[in-house]
């Protein structure tokens, strides 16, 4: 056991952290805000890592990575979170999409689609949940029917993300046999967003715009060879891509971001002639926020140490998020009530405190414990796979 | 960073799991709380020859040499198994006091000794009315000649009256907090044992007795510092042994929401109940690591670090989740003192007890993160 990153681990991140310094505009602020800057920047940003052969470095070679640790990955999450993910929609590339694609698909497809990837060039929605279809996921209804150069796409998706950025590509989990039982026939197409047939409409959020969006297919026409993995083995390629994703997006570190905000705020801010760090009350509820960092950290470097080991973690992915989530939830909770009414102005009001930091933490997190697979959800997987439980119904 | 165990440490695991479970049994834990001296002597001996009671001595004194982190595994397989021993006060907390404090005479005389299970220390620190937090002591020791009389009253000292070493933590009038080790020789200090419910033997002493001035260990008034890191040692420590115990306590929830029908099925197979289930798996998890992190910290020099104290202040309130769900999903049956649960149970809110509050802990934090 070692709780301590090497040194060289350390520069990586020191590096990073003055990378970030330097290249993210005083302006960012994430990715859901109503500003027309935010899309340019962040295929600026990826470009940038990916000059410094940073976005993809935990790729083999052959798809343009450098095989780097996946510690050193980690640390990447790490600061990329903490700063409000400023690689913006790609990273569901590096976090699931390509690694699927690496693992599932044929070697034309890898060589396709992967160095874009790597370059940084390139945008990925998803297509999985449908509005009868949300933690029942394998009762998707998208119908791809099989014709002779390829399949023909109908149906309507939802949440996903991005689309509208606009994206350029679709991970699309669709119905191929619907004889089958309900995970039996499903596949994964991978669908050129500009096809004719596919129509993107924005919904706004209370987190803001692009987040999430609808898309319908109206006799879509996808190519066989953007067919991914064997036709009506879709399942599996989605629930190894969702337990990918669980595992990569390092949500704890936000969190500890926005608790080192806190404890700056509170050591400068006075209350009855008294900083409110003197506060006890104050003072116990961000040591809470911290001791539940740590325990959330811990569990998702756990995760990662299987990874080092070229495991993958399931339940340890969902035991993870189970912490993450909740610790990001509780941060913006705690964090508004620190900062009393100023955590009613929104980060467009000049006036409000940390920049609207606190504001964010809430509001984007109030769906944390929904997305990619319901916190109900992750329970049943870690009863049902963790522990032995039977079925949950 | 890597939080998987070495293959040493899980052969060290692994060992120590298949000789606890051909040599005790939860039967034997009922049948040694109730029993006088509150341990087992043959077994403390076998535990001896193992290595366990020197684990982190160096070698002259007999020890293993191994870390403060390889203790916590072994606690970690004897809460598992249930064990009362007075491996916490004695191996964990006294041995290392003499080790940091001792002179090399009294290093001699004691750690070989305790090494080889042929002696038990213990530690008297608290004193009435304390809460939980160690302080400055109450109980004085005052200069006569070449002696230190001492006078007043411990409590809640484990394993008092096996002890063959007593460390007495007291302020030496004029010259601040030390530590005093008493010989069972020394005539005047009187024993009476609590009535607890936590399941390892708690005594009451009074002191009123003049002892050599070479009964200091260290220099007078500079223990502070020590007593302080043997209290995070034992903290961490109990904590291990919680994680053991608590695994042992899911495997038993999860046992029984597997086989127990109503309703005709499997209650496991409702969700209310499979995700207390769940609860407890996440929070031993949670739990497993922070004590892990904290042990490491402390093997590595750094007793006083924020991740020490986020350990039990996470664990305080972990513990109380974790047993509330294991009597939830067991019913009725979990609060009979015929099932195993109620065994663990008391254990948990002891452990709960010692060593520092969650508000003590969390100040603790809240002090490391530059909240002045």
């Amino acid at each position: 056991m070692d709780f301590a990153f090497t040194p060289e681990e350390e520069r990586f991140r020191q590096e990073l952290k003055e990378f970030l310094r330097r290249e993210l505009p005083e302006w960012w602020r994430g990715m859901f805000v109503h500003d027309d800057r935010v899309f340019p920047q962040t295929r600026r940003f990826c470009q940038e890592l990916a000059e410094r052969g940073w976005l993809t470095m935990a790729w083999p070679p052959e798809h343009g990575g450098q095989n780097a640790s996946v510690w050193k990955q980690a640390i990447l999450r790490e600061e990329m979170w903490a700063h409000e993910e400023p690689r913006g929609p790609q990273y569901m590339n590096l976090n699931y999409i390509g690694p699927c694609i690496m693992r599932y698909g044929t070697e034309e497809q890898k060589r396709r689609f992967l160095p874009p990837m790597a370059k940084g060039t390139v945008i990925w929605t998803q297509g999985f949940s449908e509005p009868e279809a949300g933690s029942d996921l394998a009762s998707v209804r998208t119908r791809a029917e099989e014709v002779a150069d390829g399949f023909v796409v109908n149906g309507q998706k939802i949440w996903s993300s991005y689309a509208d950025a606009p994206a350029d590509w679709c991970f699309l989990l669709v119905r191929t046999d619907p004889s089958a039982p309900k995970h039996r026939g499903l596949s994964v197409l991978l669908v050129d967003m500009r096809t004719p047939g596919i129509t993107v409409r924005p919904i706004d959020s209370m987190a803001g715009p692009h987040e999430l969006n609808e898309i319908f297919f109206d006799d879509v026409k996808v190519p066989r060879n953007c067919l991914l993995g064997e036709k009506n083995r879709g399942w599996e390629i989605v629930t190894a891509g969702l337990a990918f994703e669980r595992a990569g997006i390092a949500r704890y570190a936000r969190a500890g971001r926005v608790i080192e905000l806190l404890t700056e705020y509170v050591q400068q801010t006075h209350c009855d002639g008294q900083p409110l760090a003197a506060n006890l009350d104050v003072r116990r509820k961000l040591a809470e926020l911290r001791v539940r960092y740590e325990a959330a950290r811990l569990l998702n470097y756990r995760a990662i140490s299987l990874q080092a080991r070229g495991q993958v973690p399931v339940v340890e992915a969902s035991i993870a998020r189970l912490h993450n989530t909740q610790l990001e939830q509780l941060v913006g909770h705690v964090g508004m009530e620190i900062l009393g009414l100023g955590g009613l102005l929104t980060h467009a009001d000049p006036q409000a405190p940390l920049s609207g930091s606190v504001y964010r933490q809430w509001v984007r997190n109030i769906p944390t414990t929904i997305a990619a697979g319901t916190l109900e959800i992750q329970k049943n997987i870690i009863a049902a796979q963790g522990l032995g439980l039977p079925r949950q119904r | 960073m890597d939080l998987h165990l070495s293959p040493e440490q899980t052969l060290l695991v692994e060992s120590a799991r298949s000789f606890l479970s051909r040599v005790w049994s939860l039967e034997r834990t009922r049948a040694i709380e109730a029993s006088p001296s509150g341990f087992d002597r043959h077994l403390w001996l076998q535990m001896a020859e193992l290595g366990w009671l020197g684990i982190a001595l160096p070698q002259g004194f007999g020890g293993s040499e191994q870390t403060f982190l390889e203790a916590t595994l072994l606690l970690e397989e004897m809460g598992r198994a249930l064990l009362p021993s007075p491996f916490v006060p004695c191996v964990v907390v006294a041995a290392p006091l003499v080790q940091a404090l001792g002179s090399a005479e009294q290093q001699r005389r004691w750690l070989p000794l305790i090494a080889a299970g042929r002696a038990i220390a213990t530690l008297a620190l608290v004193e009435p009315g304390w809460r939980d937090e160690w302080r400055r002591p109450e109980v004085r020791a005052l200069r006569e000649g070449t002696r230190l009389r001492l006078r007043g009253r411990k409590c809640f000292v484990p394993y008092a009256e096996s002890a063959d070493l007593t460390i007495v933590a007291v302020t030496i009038e004029g010259e601040g907090p030390s530590v005093l080790a008493i010989d069972r020789e020394i005539p005047g200090c009187s024993y009476s044992r609590l009535d607890t419910f936590g399941g390892e033997p708690q005594f009451d002493m009074e002191f009123d007795v003049a002892v050599p001035a070479t009964t200091l260990l260290g220099k007078p008034g500079e223990a502070g510092a020590e007593i302080d890191n043997a209290c995070q040692r034992a903290m961490v420590a109990s904590l291990a042994f919680m994680v053991g115990a608590s695994e042992r306590v899911l495997e038993m929830t999860v046992e029984y929401a597997k086989t127990r029908s109503q309703f005709g099925r499997p209650i496991g197979s409702f969700q209310a109940v499979a995700h207390r289930c769940v609860d407890m798996r996440s929070d031993i998890d949670a739990l497993r690591y922070l004590v892990y992190q904290a042990a490491w910290n402390i093997a590595s020099g750094k007793v006083d670090a924020l991740e020490v104290a986020a350990a039990k202040a996470y664990g305080n309130e972990a513990l109380r989740r974790i047993y509330m769900n294991a009597h939830q999903v067991h019913g009725a049956i979990g609060f009979s003192m015929e099932y195993d649960l109620q065994l663990f149970t008391r254990r948990a809110k002891a452990v709960e007890l010692q060593w520092g509050s969650t508000s003590f802990h969390l100040e603790r934090v809240a002090a490391r993160m530059g909240l002045e």
